[in-house]
């Protein structure tokens, strides 16, 4: 899976999640998840555990503290893809 | 049992060490002074005051396991009202590990010079909530290290005020799990307290209102690694809040 198909699935996880539809429609990697999409920060456990299931990878509890922008969320999930 | 924390550095235990000493210094007074003003400031009365401190105490004395207590959490001085429902001051005096560390909302309590020094010396570690993750990591390993050494801490596993006014079990965060797995042989006390006329979240619970409060003691177990083991920790913990809430509302019928 390259990095292209990673980020499209990511915004599609992060999409019921986000508040800011605007940041949303000019989204990039630099995007921050909590800061600029405006995600809750409580339902970002919910984002990473459909992170595991969508993409059946098991992330640590270390490896969220990692992810602040859409760019960690899809370098995460590729380093776990292998 | 997997690891969950960077381990804590030698200045930071170090921070905490002084940080418990100067706090146990100013208990004979921050104590009583704190169950004064919760019993005549706001007049608050608990039912089954003495029976709920001797559940603690039982609990404290029938061994010294890494504890945790979790509660359901709906006003902002609820860790307040829960030390002051789970022992009287003479007691945490004498056993001072049993007298819960904190995490308070920085935003709320440690927005002053004044705050923050009272929060200090009231074994208190302020925490943003849906701050930077690193931040909520370094306060949560400072408090898993802390238990870790036989100290208590209190969190609240809905990591906020429940705005439905009940426990949301779906709303479980997941540093309550991360800390019960990173420390070996850990064991969780629930505690559900609630005053007569808390309907719903609010900044203080009603003045004058009596609290009624039950506790019980959990293991909780996981199959699940990672944040999936850390939320299903937490589900756990916060299924059994829910439960101890239905017996609440069914013995107040």
């Amino acid at each position: 899976m390259d990095q292209t198909e990673i980020f499209e699935k990511v915004i599609k996880i992060l999409t019921p999640y986000v508040k800011n539809q605007e940041a949303l429609a000019s989204v990039t990697s630099d995007t921050h998840i909590l800061d600029d999409l405006k995600v809750n920060s409580a339902r970002l456990v919910d984002v990473v555990l459909e992170f595991e299931d969508i993409f059946e990878i098991e992330i640590d509890d270390d490896d969220v503290d990692s992810v602040e922008t859409v760019g960690n969320a899809v370098a995460l999930i590729e380093s776990k893809l292998g | 049992m997997e690891s969950g924390f960077e381990p804590v550095s030698p200045e930071i235990q170090g921070g905490l060490r002084i940080q418990r000493e100067i706090t146990r210094l100013l208990a004979p007074v921050a104590l009583p002074l704190v169950a004064l003003v919760l019993r005549f400031g706001f007049r608050y009365r608990i039912e089954r005051l003495a029976a709920l401190r001797a559940d603690y105490r039982r609990l404290c004395l029938q061994n010294s396991d890494p504890t945790i207590i979790c509660a359901n959490h709906l006003t902002l001085i609820d860790s307040f009202v829960i030390a002051w429902a789970l022992g009287s001051p003479w007691w945490y005096l004498r056993h001072f590990r049993t007298l819960p560390w904190n995490v308070p909302e920085r935003t709320v309590f440690a927005t002053t010079a004044l705050l923050r020094g009272t929060m200090y010396v009231m074994k208190c570690l302020p925490i943003q909530r849906g701050g930077e993750r690193r931040g909520i990591t370094e306060v949560l390993s400072k408090l898993a290290y802390l238990v870790s050494q036989g100290e208590t801490a209190l969190i609240f596993p809905e990591a906020g005020r429940s705005r439905s006014g009940r426990v949301e079990v779906d709303s479980a965060a997941t540093g309550v799990g991360r800390i019960f797995k990173s420390v070996p042989k850990c064991r969780v006390i629930c505690v559900y307290l609630r005053s007569e006329h808390q309907t719903t979240y609010s900044n203080f619970p009603p003045r004058g209102d009596r609290f009624h409060g039950r506790l019980d003691v959990i293991e909780p177990k996981t199959d699940h690694r990672g944040v999936r083991g850390s939320r299903d920790i937490a589900h756990q913990i916060l299924a059994r809040l829910a439960d101890m809430e239905r017996s609440h509302f069914d013995d107040r019928k």
